[in-house]
Order: C-alpha cells, then structure tokens, then sequence
C-alpha cells in the first residue's frame, strides 16, 4: 500500500478555530477502488478501517466539532460494506447491477465521505471541501454530491423505505442486486421504520440487508435514557426478518453476517452490529457525545494514537 | 379472493347514504383507473402502489391486470412515499395513491425528500380534493394544494373533470418528475358526445370570453363557475373563464395578460384561499403592480366539516349561486 502526499489544497482548506490545517493521510491505493466485488480478508479491512478512523479524525479536526464518535464506532461497518462486500463500480456510479448501500444515518458523514474517497467514488482532494461553505461534501450527506451518493437522509427513519423500494425494484425489473443500509439506533424511534421494516418482512426482500449501527447514543444522549429500544432483536424477528447479532468491531462477524444475509432466500436480514462509539482512540472510547467537541490537542493524541505523526 | 363470503361493495366515500345517487358507481367508467392501466400496458417501467384504498382510487384495474408492478404497502403512507422514492431511483416510474389528505399533509417530509427534493419520477395521485367527502375534516384536503406547491420541483395538476383526467394523467406520465395529480373519481357517466379535454402542463386553459370580469377556476370548482357565469349574464354581467388545471408551474404570462385586460379577476377552488390558485393568482398581479381588482373564492381559512359534497359546496360559498353572487357584489365594486 502505497501512501500518496497530501494534497495541495489542504493547505489553504480553513481550519477550525485557528486551528493549523492538518494534511489527510487518506492512503491511495488502487486495488481498494477496483470495479466489483472487492471481498477483502480481514487483515486488509483492519487496514482500511485504520485508514477511515484517522481520516475521520483529520476531517472533524478542521472543524474542531462533528459526528467524530459515530465516524469511529462504524468504521467497521463501513469498511466490511464498501470493501468486501457490496459490488460496485467507482467509476460508474450508475452501473445498473450495482449493490445499493444506504447511508440512512446521513449525519455520520466523516466516516461515508472517507470511505468514498478511499473506494475511488469520489476523489481525495474533495474531502478538503467537507463542510466548507459551497461544498457539496455536508455535514448531513447529500446527493449534491453525484450520484454515488444513493439517497438523502438528513431527516432521520427515510433510509429503509427507499432501499426497500430498491430492493423490490430488482424483483420487478430482473435486475439482481443486493441492497445494504446503514441504519441508526436512535432512528428506532421514528415510526416510519417499522413501516417499512413490516413491508420488508412481509414482501420477503430477501435483497435487503440492514447493519443497525448499536452505539445506544442519540442526541439526548444514552437511548435508554430516551425511550427503551430494547429487545432489538427480537422486534425484528418478530417483524419477519433474520436477524444476526454482532459486535460491530469484529470484521469476521460482520464477514459471516454479510454472507449469511446472502444466502438467506426468504426474508430480509438485520445485522445487529454493537459498536463503541469513539472506538479506537482511548481518549473518546465510549463516550457518549452526538456531535462532540474535539479541540485540536485531542485530536492530534488521537492522531498520534492512529499512528500519524504530527 | 379469501373465499369468505363478499363484503359490502367499498364505495369511494365520495357521497354516500342518503346522498348517493340511485345508479351507484358501479356503472361509471373508472376514467382515471382506465387510462393508468392503458398507459401501463405501453410502458413497463410503470407500477402502482396504494396505501388500502385500492377500489377507491380505482387502481384494482391495475392490481388485477398487472398484479406484479402492483404494490400494496397497507396503511402506511410515508413509507409508501419512500418506497416510490427508491422504485423511481431504480428506473421505474412509481404512481402513489391514496386520498388527497394522505398523499400530502401526511408524509409531506417524505414527499419533499424522497421524491420533489431528487426530482424522482414519481406521481403522487390524490382522491377527495376538497370539500367532497362525507368522512369528515381528516379527509377533506383544504391544503394539499398549498402544500405541495410550496415544494421546489413539484408540478401541480388538478383536471377539472372526468374528462380532463385522461389527459391530465397522460400529461404527468410523460413528464419526466415529481407531480401531484388531484383529482375525484367521476360521479356518473359522461354525456354521450361529450369532448375530451386536453391539458398542457402549465398553460391556463380559457374556455369562455367575458368583457366584465375573469374567472379562473380550478378542478371542481370550474362547472359551479361555468354555471355561475350564466347566472351573472342575468345581471347584466359578462364574465369570462378559464381552467387553471396546472397550478404549479404557473402560467403567469396568462394571468399578467388577462390583469390588462380586465378590472377584476376572480378565483374559484375548491381549496383554502390561503397557497392555492387564489395566492398563486395574488402573487403574479402583486409583483405586475396591477391594478386589476381580485377576489378569492374557496375555503375561508377554515376546516370542514363532513356532508354531501352540494351541502359543501353551498356551505363554503362554492355553489354556483353563491359565486354569482360574490362575483356580483366585487364587481359593483370594481367597476365603479
């Protein structure tokens, strides 16, 4: 793996707070952004999601402020979904065949832009832009971006509506895709969930495949603290749906739960993935922040945590 | 079929009781049903969702022809709004029914982002426009025009009849985005010979010249305004009409050229005054600094109650009568 410099309009991109500009370490690595299925083995995802974390962090540090603990806690998920297991075509973002990959939490936006960027969906040098004033890289994504970007879901609970009609889609038209969706644990709450979790369920998209991101945090802080979400599991069994538990951290179980969800024929699948937010950075372990502040000398702890020299 | 005995026949809830005609709706042409079925037949990228209210918004004809591009998502609104959003992005083009009130007020944050904010090809076909349901004021939709046209990319049409609906849903079809069709189903058969109309997306259509005033009138309230314009020729008072079937993009250049030529231009919906064609009509003579008089007929910002449409439509100042007269006293006025 090779690590590209820098690119030259980090320079001028504004910093936080006074905050110096700190370069992206985003390594560029081609055999990352290659047409297909990338099915990579687990050593190399704890590369890529090593990659997605320090990013995650360079990109909040401008900014001194974001959605620094989600970007960390899924940055499995994210690496297990876009380089191993959905089938998509950096360089044609419309391919027909592709699998679709949600991104219902729109917010966790550090992490999905990085995660682009490294896939090859969208060049390095535009993560200068994330949420600069005229930018299409916002803070809550947004399709301005282009079409790699599969919907817009800032307004929390739209997500597995739109895959779910993707999903059916491929049935109507004889059109085989799968249809992945990054789903929130707060998002629970919206009623519009269980609509489509019931039209799923009874329609059988056997396509569709949901990774709930359990970090138990929301804006009002601990979700139990907000409304109980639990039994999870045994909701969406109860709604039709196979459900796989999984510590969200752990590449393997993300690999067998992904496979499973493949070979399931009947009904769709919910991959119940516990994760940490702030995972990775002792700092910002398990700390419960919606949009956390992060000052610079954190983040450059973290940093150097991550590896990246000052 | 469950193999249970039948239930009672599902009527639209349009009339019902001791309102409905004798000859139920049995007999009439499902004119929109028909058309969307045709226009399906031609092109496969159609398919038809509907929120429990199949016979109501007369897509069992789709449902029993082309049962696999129909989709039932049950009672449940904005996730049908979100599955057309995602069946759109996957290159078919989704038609949603339901009535007025639940295609609109309901999942009005899932309609702005999922199909007007991604100019999804998506047509969002409402029943029971206005004031013309027995079911009461959670049906009636005073507002879904207002609504819908606050939202950028949303083309608005509503046909003033049965038989505009052919053409109006011809129209949504072949323009490629969102559209929110408004429209009831029709209450009896047309008159043998009666024409087709035609409707082209945002072009007012006149149907009678007047010297005296203009009315414009959308949906149902064009006949009640057609019968209105002979009750004022009576009174000495020549009126034209036309037919603002597309309230959303609005013909504009119409309205500046209509204001030149006459002193009073009057609207009829069957709507609130408050964001339908009234305002729309207000926006254009406001910002042409004309001087032309205007008078707004429709709902008085205020809800509804449920009863036989006539009863609501006299209720509401939206029977013929009652606009003849509102006509006739602006007009004393503006002609002074």
């Amino acid at each position: 793996m090779s690590r590209t410099a820098a690119p030259k309009g980090n320079s001028t991109a504004a910093g936080g707070e006074g905050t110096p500009v700190n370069a992206l370490t985003l390594p560029s690595h081609a055999p990352w952004q290659q047409r297909g299925r990338l099915a990579l083995h687990e050593p190399e995802l704890r590369q890529v999601a090593h990659a997605l974390r320090r990013t995650v962090i360079e990109l909040v540090r401008r900014h001194g402020q974001g959605y620094v603990q989600q970007g960390l806690g899924a940055a499995e998920i994210f690496a297990s979904l876009y380089f191993h297991e959905a089938r998509i075509d950096p360089a044609d973002a419309r391919w027909d065949a592709r699998d679709r990959c949600i991104l219902s939490t729109a917010h966790n936006s550090a992490l999905f832009h990085a995660a682009l960027a490294l896939r090859g969906m969208i060049p390095a040098v535009a993560l200068d832009g994330y949420v600069q004033d005229g930018s299409p890289l916002e803070i809550n994504v947004s399709e301005r971006l282009g079409p790699m970007v599969e919907g817009t879901f800032g307004s929390l609970g739209q997500g597995l509506s739109v895959a779910a009609g993707m999903a059916l889609a491929s049935r109507i038209r004889g059109v085989p895709y799968r249809v992945n969706v990054v789903l929130g644990d707060g998002e629970l709450e919206e009623g519009q969930v269980w609509e489509a979790a019931m039209f799923a369920g009874s329609e059988g998209l056997h396509n569709l495949c949901v990774v709930l991101d359990l970090n138990w945090m929301q804006v009002e802080g601990h979700t139990d603290s907000v409304l109980r979400l639990n039994p999870i599991a045994d909701k969406w069994r109860a709604f039709n749906w196979q459900v796989i538990e999984a510590d969200g951290h752990d590449l393997g179980a993300l690999l067998a739960a992904f496979a499973q969800a493949r070979a399931q024929s009947e009904r769709p699948t919910m991959v119940v993935a516990t994760t940490v937010p702030g995972k990775g950075v002792s700092a910002l372990e398990g700390v419960i922040s919606h949009n956390a502040k992060l000052p610079a000398d954190v983040a450059d702890t973290a940093l150097r945590e991550l590896g990246v020299s000052a | 079929m469950n193999g249970l005995a039948p239930t009672l026949e599902v009527s639209d809830f349009t009339q019902g009781g001791a309102h409905t005609p004798a000859a139920a709706a049995i007999s009439v042409p499902r004119y929109y049903g028909e058309t969307l079925l045709e226009l399906a037949r031609e092109r496969p990228e159609i398919v038809c969702l509907t929120a429990d209210l199949t016979t109501s918004t007369e897509t069992d004809l789709f449902r029993d022809s082309l049962p696999e591009r129909f989709v039932m998502p049950g009672i449940a609104e904005a996730n049908m709004v979100g599955l057309a959003g995602g069946l759109a992005r996957s290159g078919l083009q989704a038609w949603v029914h339901t009535f007025c009130v639940f295609a609109t007020r309901r999942p009005y944050d899932q309609v702005a982002m999922q199909v007007a904010y991604p100019r999804c090809d998506v047509k969002i076909v409402g029943f029971l426009p206005g004031l013309s349901t027995i079911l009461g004021v959670s049906h009636q939709a005073i507002d879904d025009v207002a609504l819908m046209r606050a939202l950028p990319n949303m083309t608005v049409i509503e046909p003033s009849g049965p038989a505009q609906v052919p053409a109006a849903v011809r129209a949504a079809a072949n323009h490629r985005g969102p559209v929110y069709l408004r429209m009831l189903r029709a209450q009896a058969v047309l008159p043998p010979g009666t024409p087709w109309e035609p409707l082209e997306i945002g072009r007012i259509q006149p149907l009678a010249e007047g010297r005296d005033a203009l009315v414009i009138a959308s949906g149902l309230a064009v006949e009640p305004a057609r019968q209105a314009l002979q009750l004022l020729r009576a009174h000495g008072i020549e009126a034209g009409l036309a037919n603002a079937h597309t309230i959303k993009p609005f013909d504009e250049a119409f309205v500046r050229e209509q204001a030149r030529r006459h002193r009073l231009i009057v609207t009829v919906e069957n709507h609130s005054i408050i964001g339908g064609l009234g305002s729309a009509v207000a926006e254009v003579l406001a910002e042409a600094g004309s001087s032309t008089r205007l008078l707004r007929l429709g709902v008085r910002d205020r809800f509804a109650e449920g009863a036989s449409m006539s009863y609501l439509f006299e209720h509401h100042g939206l029977s013929a009568a009652a606009i003849a007269d509102a006509i006739r006293k602006k007009s004393k006025e503006a002609l002074k």
